[in-house]
C-alpha cells in the first residue's frame, strides 16, 4: 500500500540522516587532526570531544535513521534492529565519553602524569587548593 | 491528488551504499592518525584518550560495515566495543590514582 505520508517522512529522514553522517565524518577527521597537532594532554581533551560527540553520536543518529528509512535492509525487522542497536550505541557513547574524559583528566591531574605540560600553565588553582 | 512518488526512487539503497562506502576512508585516516597518537603519546593519559576515540570509532564504522555488506549480524560490536572503552577510562584512573597513592 502506497502512504504518501510515510513516503515523505522516510525521505527526510534519509536526507537528514546522510548529512549527520558526512558531518559526523568530517568532525571526526578533524579530531583526529587536532589530537595530532594539540601539544598537551589538556588540549588533548577538546579534540577528544570533538572525536566522540561530533565523530560518533552524530554519525551513529545518521546511521540509524539511514538504516531505519532507506531500502538498505529488505524487511522491517532488520532495520528496527540495526536501527536499534545504533541508538542505543548512541545514547551509551553520549552517556560514558564525557563521564570517562573527567575521570581521565581528573586523575591525570591528580597523579602528575600530564605534569610537564607545554606551553607551561601560568597558574593552577587546582593545584593550589588541594596544598600542593 | 498526491503525486506518487517512492523514496527508493529518489534516493536508492545503492545510492545509499555508495555514499556510506565513500566516507570509509575517512574514518581509516583518521583512525590511522589516533594510532599515531597512541604511539607517540608521552603520557599515559594521552594514549588512552586516543584508543578511547578509537574505539568510539570503531563502533561507528562496524556500524557503516553493517550497512555497506546489508548483513544484520555485523552490527552487534557496536555496544561491548563502546562499553569496553568505558571501562578503560575507569581502570586507568582508578590505577594512575592509586599510584600516587602508594608514593611513585
Amino acid at each position: 500500500m502506497f502512504d504518501p505520508i510515510i513516503e515523505l517522512a522516510r525521505l527526510v529522514g534519509l536526507v537528514i540522516g546522510i548529512a549527520l553522517v558526512v558531518l559526523g565524518a568530517i568532525m571526526d577527521l578533524i579530531a583526529a587532526i587536532g589530537m595530532n597537532r594539540f601539544t598537551n594532554f589538556y588540549l588533548r581533551l577538546h579534540a577528544a570531544t570533538v572525536g566522540t560527540i561530533g565523530g560518533s553520536v552524530y554519525p551513529l543518529v545518521g546511521l540509524a535513521l539511514i538504516a531505519l528509512c532507506s531500502d538498505v535492509f529488505p524487511t522491517l525487522t532488520e532495520r528496527l534492529y540495526v536501527a536499534g542497536i545504533a541508538l542505543v550505541t548512541a545514547f551509551f557513547v553520549a552517556l560514558t565519553a564525557p563521564v570517562g574524559s573527567h575521570v581521565l583528566a581528573r586523575a591525570a591531574h591528580r597523579s602528575g602524569e600530564a605534569k610537564h605540560v607545554n606551553p607551561e600553565p601560568v597558574v593552577d588553582k587546582l593545584k593550589e587548593d588541594r596544598g600542593e | 491528488m498526491y503525486s506518487t512518488f517512492l523514496t527508493a526512487d529518489i534516493i536508492s539503497a545503492d545510492l545509499v551504499v555508495t555514499i556510506v562506502t565513500l566516507l570509509v576512508p575517512i574514518y581509516i585516516v583518521a583512525t590511522l592518525l589516533y594510532v599515531v597518537r597512541v604511539a607517540k603519546g608521552p603520557t599515559v593519559p594521552d594514549m588512552v584518550l586516543a584508543v578511547d576515540v578509537m574505539a568510539y570509532d570503531l563502533a561507528v564504522f562496524i556500524i557503516i560495515l553493517a550497512i555497506i555488506f546489508r548483513s544484520v549480524y555485523l552490527a552487534v560490536g557496536a555496544l561491548p566495543l563502546v562499553l569496553w572503552a568505558y571501562i578503560l577510562d575507569m581502570f586507568v584512573a582508578k590505577y594512575l590514582e592509586k599510584e600516587k597513592e602508594l608514593g611513585e
